[in-house]
């Protein structure tokens, strides 16, 4: 019994000295080979060589993001680069939350997201930047089902309301509230992704839903639903964020990228019936939700392009609600995060 | 016997948690409290090599792994708020209600079973095949049937505690010993005296398994109901820190779920060693 005692004490301790040994033996295994080398330490350090090449670059793609549809319809991003014989991989994204997921992983070089999304990212630590902005949406708004006896925003006191928490709807909803005098704890929100919360809405699962293009267009014309509340102020821009890494390591392939959103914005403003067609085809919607989202909802001629002091502007409002709504740490500073976040340079020298 | 087990399709857990509470010897007072040393040696050695890998070493940025420290610091801030609490009884009641379902429909189920050769046939088959459908290919039907609200989560909850209870049960049941029947039979007991001084307590260390097993199969079913159409809970926890790149507050409630699982287990466990402690006198005299 007592040899039996030893061996279960030596076992032990040779347990916790091998995790520490081992421990301490890790520094100089991962830090050469690791992918996402901690981009916040490679902040200070002038910009690589930018003569170097990237093994790929990801970029994400999204039905609120009509410009990201038309490029990877289209290959022209993937025509620009194989002059590099650089490969371009495309990842789906259903929302904001979904695309800084992807670029905080590492798993996508650039994000599309709304701009608050990615203010909330960068101040909870997430290394990307605004590089780009690709369309003045109003894609969000409150949404109420078909003969709702909802008829203003006061009216949504101790009602269930689906958002997506974290993307742009999210904010709209807490602006919107706090507009009406209402805040957070007065209504039930109910976390659903985008596609989720038009369902939960038409099938009267919830009372109300923070809606997001083209899902809301499809609510409205597929379901009857109306718009309770619309301000497109309340919207922050499609913003395009690259990883902070990405940036420093490759600011002529960012740019190469800005260059070809460009070239898919204009081409969108020339074909508004192809866009909606191909719009149609990706999110899997009829024509008329299509050309209703991109028509009347997303701005492509005017604040778009270089992310500067209207976008500043914008964030600047979501700033307080950040820190009041306690969706960054306590320690958090969105303010530092929104005078880092936004990045012209790339955009600047592609759009000249 | 062993084969009989085995095509009753007990699972390794099963027979593993038999293992243990058929042989109780108690062991020395003792030796309980270095193993209780032991038994910290594990998650403390775990969180110094997390605390390395964080603060000391820097391996991963904080918006991949944050460290202990700033988890500690989120979870104390979210008890300060009362927004842990919140979650954390929202998920309890869920489990605790879905697991009560679960297990009680289970111990009818696999009683009927377990008595009657024609129910088996009957509804065992069946049983087996939705036993085989993992917990996430539910979630879409059931908010489809069930609305957003607590059914469809209670619901998955108690389809998870349902299967190890009905199992074991039904194995218990049929792992009573033939000799004992018999001799109950030739003492003039007759169905419901059979089942219940001869068949039942046989099967009672089987059913505690299964309860166990079931109650944490209610916790790990319970994250997936959280995960879609939630307002608190800890699975919503979970994914409002994936929306908001918060991986503090994911580790804060994937921390709390290993805790509440293992103390919830450790509670079913001296349930199941009272129980059975009873038995064993009782089937003595």
């Amino acid at each position: 019994m007592s040899t039996h005692k030893i061996t279960r004490r030596a076992f032990a301790g040779a347990l916790i000295g091998a995790a520490l040994l081992s421990a301490c033996a890790a520094p100089p295994v991962p830090a050469a080979p690791a992918p996402a080398a901690p981009a916040a330490d490679t902040a200070a350090n002038p910009p690589a060589a930018t003569g170097t090449k990237p093994a790929e670059v990801r970029l994400d793609y999204a039905t609120y993001n009509p410009s990201s549809l038309v490029l990877k319809e289209f290959g022209w991003l993937e025509e620009d680069l194989a002059k590099d014989g650089v490969p371009v991989k495309w990842v789906f994204s259903a929302g904001s939350n979904k695309a800084n997921e992807l670029v905080s992983s590492n798993a996508s070089d650039f994000g599309s997201t709304a701009g608050a999304a990615a203010l909330l990212a960068r101040t909870n630590g997430v290394p990307l930047k605004t590089v780009y902005v690709y369309s003045k949406p109003e894609w969000t708004a409150l949404v109420v089902p078909k003969d709702s006896p909802i008829k203003a925003v006061t009216d949504l006191k101790g009602k269930k309301i689906a958002v997506t928490r974290g993307t742009d709807p999210f904010f709209f909803l807490l602006r919107s509230l706090k507009e009406a005098g209402l805040n957070q704890s007065d209504v039930e929100i109910v976390n659903l992704q985008h596609a989720d919360g038009r369902l939960a809405l038409e099938r009267g699962q919830v009372d109300a839903w923070s809606g997001l293009d083209p899902h809301m267009a499809n609510a409205e014309l597929n379901a009857g639903a109306t718009l309770l509340y619309r301000n497109i102020d309340f919207n922050t821009f499609g913003t395009l964020n690259a990883r902070e890494e990405f940036l420093q390591k490759y600011p002529d392939y960012v740019q190469r990228v800005i260059a070809q959103y460009e070239r898919a914005r204009k081409w969108i403003l020339e074909n508004p019936d192809k866009t909606a067609e191909i719009l149609a085809k990706e999110a899997k919607i009829d024509l008329a939700i299509a050309k209703k989202q991109l028509t009347e909802r997303t701005v492509l001629d005017a604040d778009v392009g270089t992310p500067g002091d209207k976008l500043r502007a914008a964030l600047e409002a979501i700033v307080p609600i950040l820190t009041s709504e306690k969706l960054v740490a306590s320690d958090a500073d969105p303010a530092g995060a929104l005078a880092v976040l936004i990045e012209p340079q790339a955009a600047e020298a592609a759009l000249k | 016997m062993k084969t009989f087990r085995v095509s009753l399709n007990l699972s390794l857990t099963n027979s593993s948690a038999l293992a243990q509470t058929q042989t109780t010897p108690e062991p020395p007072k003792r030796r309980r409290g270095t193993s209780r040393w032991l038994t910290l040696a594990a998650p403390i050695a775990l969180l110094v090599l997390w605390f390395l890998a964080t603060d000391v070493l820097r391996l991963f940025t904080p918006n991949q792994l944050p460290s202990p420290i700033q988890v500690l610091r989120t979870a104390s801030e979210m008890i300060a708020d009362g927004s842990l609490w919140r979650n954390v009884a929202a998920s309890i009641g869920r489990v605790v209600l879905g697991f009560i379902i679960g297990a009680g429909i289970a111990v009818i189920a696999g009683t009927l079973v377990g008595l009657s050769k024609t129910v088996e046939t009957l509804i065992d088959p069946t049983l087996q095949a939705l036993r085989n459908v993992p917990s996430l290919a539910w979630v879409p039907f059931l908010l489809l049937w069930l609305g957003i609200d607590e059914a469809p989560k209670i619901t998955l909850i108690a389809i998870g505690a349902f299967f190890p209870v009905y199992l074991n049960l039904v194995s218990g049941i049929r792992q009573a010993d033939r000799k004992l029947v018999e001799v109950g039979y030739i003492f003039g007991l007759r169905g419901f005296h059979l089942v219940r001084q001869i068949i039942l307590p046989s099967a009672l260390p089987y059913l505690l398994a299964g309860l166990r097993i079931g109650f944490g199969q209610a916790w790990l079913f319970l994250v997936a109901a959280e995960l879609i159409a939630s307002t608190r809970g800890l699975g919503f926890m979970l994914i409002d820190g994936q929306n908001s790149s918060r991986p503090d507050i994911m580790l804060v409630s994937i921390i709390t779920l290993a805790l509440l699982g293992k103390l919830s287990d450790s509670l079913l466990r001296i349930v199941e060693r009272r129980a059975l402690s009873w038995t064993d006198t009782f089937q003595g005299t």
